[in-house]
């Protein structure tokens, strides 16, 4: 028997176990509490580097949760797909990856973060359900646990944003996301409840081969692009992004942008594997294009404005998601022509898998270096903070490395996802590739005033005091820097091995369908 | 005709919910809409899953009838009414919190993120 | 190859840009050597050119505050960036309207 075929299933139950544990570890002190929290986040990551290397090895991966069969078969002979099951394909596996690395660099991080408050026990549960929550999307091949594990993250994360509850701004901030996000979770349970209506089935594989476009399927895809557009903050429902972006603790923060590409991961799942060809009109695929540029634009030049240093980043985040929206809008777009896939398509499906990657990597990274900005001066405020490279170096250095990286310059990471963008949306509409470098040079620009306020200049009084951050959090940065710097000198490795089996995965919808469904039903 | 009369009720609820949501000031109204959502989503997919004179989909207790609902939906209604209570409780704590710092329950006052 | 990328209209590889870099950096190294040699410690050389004026013992009194930051730019755009701020209520029900409107204007799009 061997034990790694329960590694999907095992993604799902370390995180939960170290979400209920936790409590009981918080009995054992601060030292128990901490030992369980590194020791369930590492083991989540190894299970998920198991399960990518499996899948990249053996092809997709099925996982019936308590039975054998995903079918359930009568005596007189009628089957039908009402199992539970976990499908993993190429794709998932590499969302699975990505999110468990900026996990465990979150945990690492709030290690020391939070030590200054008092609850972590409960802290450390969030933010175990939040990752349990986050896998499970991307785990799943089942629209209804799909819903399930979008309320679980969500409602994580709005404990989590709303953790320091003693700051007005972050209940606040906590009250507006679930506001628009339970709203958006139930435009979501509406569409699975069209797609029960009319096949009786929600397992992804079965509905996706019985689909034909009809009035309400295409009600319910608009229910799903939209609901998850906006769980990933695309213009114009991003408004909450900065809020909670900017109140949650930092350590959340980091997993946060992971959870919002689990959506994102969600919405191209539909797209693809769910709709596929079926697509019909090119409406689907111009709307995500409109809505990625949208954001990319809208997003940056708000970052500009912004005075306060998380707030500027999460601005970052909408821009960023616009790249990736816009990269697979045009993949989606090029989907029935073979010809344009070969041309451009597939490679802009190419930039936008690696820049998935890329975006959680980095941008982790930079909420990290400003919570450790936060921690030792205390303020976010970038009128009052300057001068702090004198007494943070460590800190002023990946920022840097992050910043370089986010601003699209060579020779690192950003640039090679932005690059592979920029040629193949050039190829639809020239515009779109203007849209993108515009955003880029703003988005160096809008670093360049972080770096220079926050960082440079003569050393201030009030930061007299300021030393570098504790070991632990040191530690959680310089897991996503090495992420990073790995990505930037091996970028050819990556492509081939990482990014490229997920585009091909996202591609295949026969493939995708036949690997729970085998022959026939 | 009277079959579609429940989907009609979700419908209503639906924009009940939805006008309750967009348009009233007060938390307590607006959380009162967001169960709303939740309760047209709930009774949608129970009407999916009517069969008309269908019995309870227990082999064992259905009696002689040879037609049952659907079982599925019931298990993923039953789900959702759980999620939809975690989320209410946590919105009207939030509501509470929110009070406590704001000392008002309008919702065009809390607005000290903006921008 | 592991630095190399193609993109179907051309490549990149990150090798060559560390090269360049390296070359870069010695160049600039090197040019920084053949300075002045005549310059002085601790004399008036040393101290901080403040437009004549005496330098501030806080550097809070000379840095730029990042409010100044583009202020140009900001101005320049003054009309779109006071609709954008307008844009962002902070109210949550407009939140949810801009979301209802979105997911109304899309379906129009894809039903007709």
């Amino acid at each position: 028997m061997n034990w790694q075929i329960h590694l999907p299933a095992l993604a799902l139950a370390v995180p939960l176990l170290g979400a209920f544990v936790s409590p009981v570890a918080g009995l054992g002190g601060r030292l128990t509490r901490n030992a369980w929290m590194v020791l369930v986040s590492m083991a989540t990551t190894a299970i998920c580097i198991l399960l990518w290397q499996r899948v990249v090895a053996g092809g997709t991966v099925v996982y019936v949760m308590g039975a054998e069969a995903w079918n359930i078969t009568l005596p007189s002979g009628l089957s039908w797909p009402i199992r539970i099951i976990l499908e993993v394909d190429a794709f998932s596996a590499f969302m699975v990856v990505v999110g468990s690395i900026a996990a465990l660099a979150g945990a690492f991080f709030s290690l020391r973060f939070m030590d200054k408050f008092t609850g972590l026990e409960k802290f450390s549960a969030l933010f175990f359900l939040l990752v349990t929550g986050m896998l499970g999307m991307q785990l799943t091949g089942d629209l209804f646990n799909f819903f399930v594990f979008l309320e679980i993250a969500s409602v994580a994360s709005f404990g989590l944003i709303a953790f320091w509850r003693d700051r007005p701004e972050a209940v606040e901030a906590s009250f507006k996301y679930m506001v628009v996000s339970t709203i958006s979770a139930m435009f979501v349970l509406i569409a699975v409840g069209f797609f029960y209506g009319r096949y009786n089935a929600v397992n992804i594989a079965a509905v996706a081969r019985m689909l034909h476009m009809g009035y309400a399927e295409k009600i319910a895809l608009v229910f799903i692009v939209v609901s998850l557009a906006m769980k990933c903050g695309a213009v114009p429902m991003h408004m909450w992004t900065p809020d909670a972006y900017a109140e949650a603790p930092a350590g959340v923060t980091c997993l946060l942008v992971a959870v919002s590409q689990a959506s994102l991961y969600g919405l191209f799942r539909v797209c693809f594997s769910l709709y596929g060809a079926s697509l019909g009109s090119t409406v689907v695929p111009w709307t995500i294009i409109v809505m990625g540029v949208l954001s990319m634009f809208i997003g940056v030049t708000m970052a500009v404005i912004q005075k306060e240093m998380k707030r500027l980043m999460a601005y970052h985040s909408v821009s960023q998601i616009g790249y990736i929206l816009m990269a697979l809008g045009v993949g989606l777009l090029s989907l029935k022509d073979p010809q344009a896939m070969a041309d451009y398509g597939f490679t802009a499906m190419k930039g936008g898998i690696f820049h998935i990657i890329n975006y959680t990597m980095y941008k982790g990274l930079l909420f990290l270096t400003a919570g450790a900005v936060f921690y030792s001066a205390g303020t976010r405020n970038l009128n009052e903070l300057g001068g702090l490279a004198r007494v943070m170096p460590l800190t002023t250095f990946m920022f840097a490395i992050a910043a370089a990286a986010i601003a699209g310059l060579p020779p690192f990471n950003g640039f090679v996802s932005k690059l592979l963008i920029y040629q193949s949306t050039f190829a639809v509409y020239p515009l779109l590739a203007v849209a993108a470098l515009v955003t880029s040079v703003l988005t160096l620009a809008s670093f360049v005033k972080v770096f220079q306020t926050a960082f440079l200049g003569p050393a201030k009084k009030t930061f007299e005091k300021v030393t570098e951050v504790p070991a632990s959090m040191l530690l959680g940065m310089s897991v996503l820097t090495i992420v990073i710097v790995a990505l930037t000198l091996f970028p050819g490795w990556t492509l081939s091995h990482l990014v490229e089996p997920a585009a091909k995965a996202l591609v295949d919808q026969a493939g995708y369908i036949s690997a729970v469904m085998g022959g026939g039903l | 005709m009277t079959g579609n009369a429940p989907f009609l009720v979700v419908g209503i609820i639906f924009f009940l919910g939805m006008y309750a949501i967009l348009f009233e000031r007060n938390l307590i109204k607006i959380a009162i809409g967001i169960t709303l959502l939740e309760a047209s989503a709930n009774l949608l997919l129970i009407v999916l899953g009517y069969r008309t004179g269908g019995s309870i989909p227990v082999y064992t207790l259905a009696g002689g009838t040879r037609t049952m609902v659907l079982p599925t939906p019931q298990a993923l209604t039953l789900t959702a009414i759980v999620i939809g209570l975690a989320t209410s409780a946590l919105l009207l704590s939030l509501i509470i919190l929110l009070y406590r710092h704001y000392g008002t329950l309008d919702v065009r006052e809390i607005r000290r993120l903006r921008g | 190859m592991w630095g190399k990328v193609y993109s179907g209209f051309g490549y990149w590889d990150v090798y060559f840009w560390l090269l360049f870099f390296v070359i870069a950096a010695g160049m600039i190294l090197f040019i920084r050597a053949l300075g002045r040699s005549d310059y002085k410690e601790g004399t008036e050389q040393d101290e901080i050119f403040y437009g004549s004026n005496e330098v501030p013992e806080d550097g809070a009194d000379m840095g730029v505050p990042a409010a100044s930051a583009y202020w140009g730019f900001v101005e320049a755009l003054r009309p779109y960036y006071d609709w954008l701020v307008e844009l962002h209520t902070g109210i949550a029900s407009d939140y949810v309207g801009y979301f209802v409107l979105t997911v109304a204007a899309v379906a129009v799009l894809v039903l007709l």
